[in-house]
């Protein structure tokens, strides 16, 4: 991986490492002309974009959203609990504090249904890897439902230190174990687990081919893959890419949470068909997790929330601040909540 | 990290045609008891890889694992290797050390029980 790359196509952009100078507004590098949705070229500047990965901007990205999590999961944690996703509602019902852990769980509980994941003890998945593992919740989860192993990644010392700990305190401290280590280049062999998850972390891989490269490659054959991550609305079949006003949306969101380019729910889906993989299911339940974010701005409203928050650092406050934008984003139909299974073949 | 942990791992730099087992650097080993789990022992027992298992035991200073993996009914029959099994897998831990890539000799520190996996630059 040479720095040839990054001469001839545009490099990710540079995310500082600290907050000290305020927000600057600059013109868009996340969403260049040359790239569109649905001719090979994208994928092409995708996989480009991976020989940048591994120059400084790359590495500044994995810096910044491990000094993100470092800096605000604590925070996360002591307002809302292990789980570091979205809850799933019954469209335009009305929830209240306590349902919103419940709603957390039904989440994982909706996303294994959709792939389809046998109770059976004998079809269930014995070894897990949760992908972008936060502070362990779904591993924790996972394990205990199907009586099984997990391995938890994460870029973010500081989560996998307190995901160890919970684990600990759980007495599943045999079964579950947490690393630092990138889900572009994950430390295991290949076909190890029967259950690949990821669970709102796709949306930090700066590679999104390079990412599914790695979910299949350490999923057993047979083994299953469910994927649960923020995505752009698909393209028309007119459209070489998403409007000005999308991608200036979304680019206030990039910068606050570390996330690099964003694709649409159908490049997951193409991606995942030229692997090969089977029985291929994705689903939009952006209408699912609308009480979500609502939710969290009440929380950091309160006194406690909003204490906590400034206490926790900039980065922390960064991210709440940019909370409206992603209400505005699912409510303009330019976010969408996306769920993709599948299977690798036996 | 415990050796279930490490007999997953495995080195993924460029280059490397077989990355396991990992070497163990050995600077701070800890005993934590964790309560016996005899149908967790008996699922997981078929997916250890032995020799990688009974090598890195030997550098945590464990000595008591046989050098060959018994057959599975062993571990219904003798409850004093299951007990080995058991102490070796789930209650050594390393705490601060490293662990080195078969080929390429480059270390991922462990702090705090915690493996590093992030690869640099070059070698990605």
């Amino acid at each position: 991986m040479t720095s040839a790359f990054q001469t001839s196509y545009s490099p990710l952009p540079h995310f500082p490492r600290t907050c000290q100078r305020p927000p600057v507004r600059r013109p868009s590098v996340l969403f260049s002309s040359s790239r569109t949705c649905q001719s090979p070229a994208r994928f092409m500047s995708i996989r480009v974009n991976a020989a940048a990965s591994t120059t400084s901007d790359g590495r500044a990205l994995l810096d910044g959203i491990a000094e993100f999590y470092d800096e605000s999961s604590g925070l996360w944690e002591d307002m809302w609990g292990d789980h570091m996703h979205h809850g799933f509602y019954d469209p335009d019902s009305n929830v209240s504090g306590s349902d919103h852990r419940s709603a957390q769980i039904r989440m994982i509980e909706e996303s294994l249904r959709l792939a389809g994941i046998s109770d059976d003890p004998a079809k269930r998945p014995k070894t897990i890897v949760d992908v972008g593992c936060g502070i362990g919740g779904s591993s924790r989860y996972l394990a205990r439902k199907y009586g099984a192993t997990c391995r938890g990644i994460t870029l973010s010392p500081v989560q996998a230190g307190r995901a160890n700990v919970l684990a600990e305190a759980e007495g599943l401290a045999d079964r579950v174990s947490f690393q630092v280590a990138d889900a572009l280049k994950q430390p295991f062999p290949d076909g190890q687990f029967d259950l690949v998850w990821s669970m709102e972390s796709g949306e930090h891989m700066p590679d999104k081919a390079k990412f599914v490269n790695e979910l299949m490659r350490v999923a057993a054959p047979g083994g299953k893959i469910i994927i649960v991550t923020w995505c752009h609305r698909d393209l028309l079949p007119s459209e070489e890419s998403l409007q000005l006003w999308e991608k200036k949306l979304l680019n206030r969101i990039c910068n606050a949470y570390y996330l690099p380019e964003w694709c649409s729910t159908a490049d997951y889906v193409k991606l995942l068909e030229s692997l090969s993989l089977q029985d291929i299911k994705a689903a939009d339940w952006s209408q699912h997790v609308a009480p979500f974010w609502p939710a969290v701005i009440r929380s950091a409203l309160t006194w406690k929330g909003f204490t906590s928050l400034l206490r926790s650092g900039l980065k922390a406050i960064k991210g709440a601040l940019v909370m409206p934008v992603m209400i505005e984003g699912y409510q303009k139909g330019v976010i969408k909540f996306a769920v993709i299974t599948c299977q690798k073949p036996e | 990290m415990r050796l279930l942990t490490h007999n997953m791992l495995s080195s993924n730099i460029k280059g490397v045609t077989n990355g396991f087992p990992l070497r163990i650097e050995v600077e701070k080993v800890v005993e934590k008891q964790v309560e016996i789990n005899h149908d967790f022992l008996m699922n997981i027992f078929p997916k250890i890889d032995w020799k990688a298992f009974f090598d890195a035991s030997r550098v945590m200073g464990y000595v008591e694992l046989p050098e060959e993996a018994p057959e599975p009914s062993v571990l219904e029959s003798d409850l004093e290797f299951l007990r080995k099994f058991h102490h070796a897998l789930l209650e050594l831990h390393l705490e601060e050390g490293a662990l080195v890539c078969p080929e390429t000799g480059r270390k991922f520190p462990v702090n705090k029980g915690i493996p590093n996996m992030l690869l640099h630059e070059d070698e990605v």
